[in-house]
């Protein structure tokens, strides 16, 4: 599993969300086994006739979200191992972008200073590389649901920050940053947190 | 604790009553914000227009329509806070004096108040205020864009400003720049568009689209003498006070909008999933925003120029109401925000108050620097 793990957020980093998503639900049947009545998947993956619902900051990561209909099934073992893969793919698209909001710090300047050496900036920069270690950690084991929860809920937060660090441009929808509020919908879709916030 | 009088519940209960059109309009604004055609006409649009116009300058309009033109910042606040549970989207795409009303009252001569406020008439104007710029922020001391001499007694204005709220379709804005090197030099112009050298582009933002947000460039913009504004004032008194007061105020506006966006949030969690966990806490923490903003405008009405408790309610409400969107997102279940598109849209508006006015790091500067000086205890 640590593999498959490495594997999903190397693949994320390196490639974007939506082959970190693909990576993550290889082999699953994914109307099967999703917790809601949509899942997210890449718009790459949709059978031919499916019913699906868009969204314009998803369509532009390449990502659809899939109608499951019917009974959904409970939360199982395929579900909890979906959901750290997931989580992997998560941890790797936040890497992705704050490794970009260095470099976009590095360069901008306040006072002819880096943003980047600006201490507020710098500790927002260490919180999250710090977070992302200890999220690495989180899911390098199997998790109880509450403990899935919990994890993406802490991946949720960790986007917010990396987010906030490009300033009003992480508002911007043709920015890269815009695969973190995709990756937030995407966990919506395939997290079950019964209210765990 | 403040406790609302006749006056303000009587401007609390109006707003409250167009809180359920403004919803209904949310979506499709969030869909499409150039097609406003079908909202143009709304009560509560024309209701917001005159009441943010000064009775002088305000057209006369057929249905007989109860103003509550502010007396006070908190009069403004109590009206914004169920305007933001409406829609706060909805609200930002109205055509109505808005920001630069506020400037334009604070420092503009007579005919610059009628020129702008006039032009407003019939609904289907909206105004801009420029001073964001690519690569500064709101960090008005390193501003850029420059007001040159024309040689006539007049300027010609160069320079590029972002994040700027209806500035792709504004028909009159303000336009901060500067006539020299010094902060005193900073000054804002009444602008009209079309102008020359004027081009501006709509930005994709991830929500809050109502607000329309654009960047927008000028290559020798003609600004007669008489569109700056403040001339008849001190010279300590013509552009950076004024946007300081103004910044203030709209500090305390986006608080509003956001604890009003924590409440419609909330609202529909308890509304969709009866049995959530954490709507009594979220609804607490709200309230405990509204009273804060309440506060904090009561405050600026005593002392306009004082930011610390602005800027202190800023942050925190700011950060209030993504902790409610957090919690609404695990909520709502699997696939709930695909479900609900409007809670979807609210969780992705509220990031927008963050970016808006100065963000939390700049806040935290000014709360710190506010409470050094004692700005807390007074």
């Amino acid at each position: 599993m640590s593999t498959v793990l490495e594997q999903c957020e190397r693949i994320a980093r390196d490639e974007g969300l939506a082959a970190g998503l693909a990576a993550a639900l290889s082999g699953t049947e994914v109307t099967a086994a999703a917790p809601g009545s949509f899942a997210a998947v890449p718009t790459s993956k949709v059978p031919d006739g499916a019913e699906i619902r868009t969204h314009s900051l998803a369509d532009r990561e390449d990502i659809v979200f899939l109608a499951c209909p019917g009974e959904r099934p409970a939360t199982d073992y395929t579900l909890a191992e979906i959901g750290r893969l997931l989580a992997a793919v998560r941890i790797g698209t936040v890497r992705r972008l704050l490794d970009e909001a260095v470099a976009y710090l590095s360069e901008r300047t306040v006072g002819d200073e880096p943003l980047i050496r600006k201490q507020l900036i710098t500790g927002t920069v260490g919180d999250v590389a710090a977070e992302l270690e200890m999220a690495r950690a989180y899911v390098s084991v199997p998790l109880a649901p509450d403990a899935l929860a919990d994890l993406h809920s802490k991946l949720d937060e960790l986007g917010w920050q990396v987010t906030q660090l490009f300033g009003a441009a992480g508002y911007i929808a043709d920015h890269p940053v815009r695969a973190l509020y995709v990756s937030a919908l995407v966990a919506n879709t395939w997290i079950d947190r019964k209210g765990a916030a | 604790m403040i406790e609302l009088d006749e006056r303000l519940r009587a401007v609390r209960d109006d707003c409250r009553d167009a809180v359920e059109d403004m919803r209904a309009r949310a979506l499709s604004i969030d869909a499409d914000p150039d097609d406003m055609e079908q909202h143009f006409n709304s009560p509560v649009y024309t209701m917001i227009r005159l009441s943010n116009t000064p009775p002088e300058y305000r057209e006369s309009v057929a249905g007989g329509y109860r103003l509550m033109k502010a007396k006070s910042v908190l009069e403004d606040i109590v009206g914004m806070v169920e305007l933001a549970r409406g829609d706060m989207s909805t609200m930002f795409a109205c055509p109505c004096p808005a920001l630069a009303g506020v400037y334009v009252s604070l420092l503009g001569n007579p005919a610059q108040q009628e020129k702008f406020y006039t032009k407003l008439h019939g609904g289907r104007t909206w105004t801009f205020f420029a001073m964001s710029e690519p690569g500064h922020g709101s960090d008005a001391t390193n501003m850029q864009t420059r007001l040159e001499k024309d040689g006539n007694g007049g300027y010609l204005m160069y320079g590029a400003k972002r994040y700027i709220g209806h500035g792709a379709r504004g028909g009159i804005g303000l336009v901060f720049g500067r006539t020299g090197r010094s902060a005193l030099s900073i000054r804002a112009a009444m602008v009209e568009v079309p102008a020359a050298g004027f081009t501006a582009q709509r930005l994709n933002t991830v929500g809050l689209r109502g607000a329309y947000l654009s960047e927008l460039q000028f290559d020798g913009v003609p600004v007669a003498a008489d569109m700056l504004l403040g001339e008849h004032l001190p010279v300590t008194r013509r552009g950076i006070w004024g946007a300081v007061k103004t910044l203030n105020n709209m500090r305390i506006q986006i608080s509003a909008s956001a604890v009003g966006t924590a409440m419609a949030i909330t609202e529909y969690v308890a509304e969709h999933r009866k049995n959530a966990p954490g709507v009594d806490l979220a609804l607490a923490r709200a309230e405990a925003g509204k009273q804060l903003i309440f506060q904090a405008a009561a405050k600026l009405d005593a002392d306009p120029e004082r930011g610390y408790f602005a800027s202190a309610s800023k942050l925190s409400a700011v950060r209030m109401a993504q902790q409610t969107a957090q919690w609404a997102i695990a909520s709502i279940g699997p696939a709930g925000l695909i479900e609900h598109p409007l809670l979807e849209k609210w969780t992705r508006d509220v990031r927008a108050f963050e970016f808006m006015d100065g963000t939390s790091n700049i806040q935290r500067l000014h709360v710190a620097r506010g409470f050094q000086s004692g700005d807390a205890d007074g």
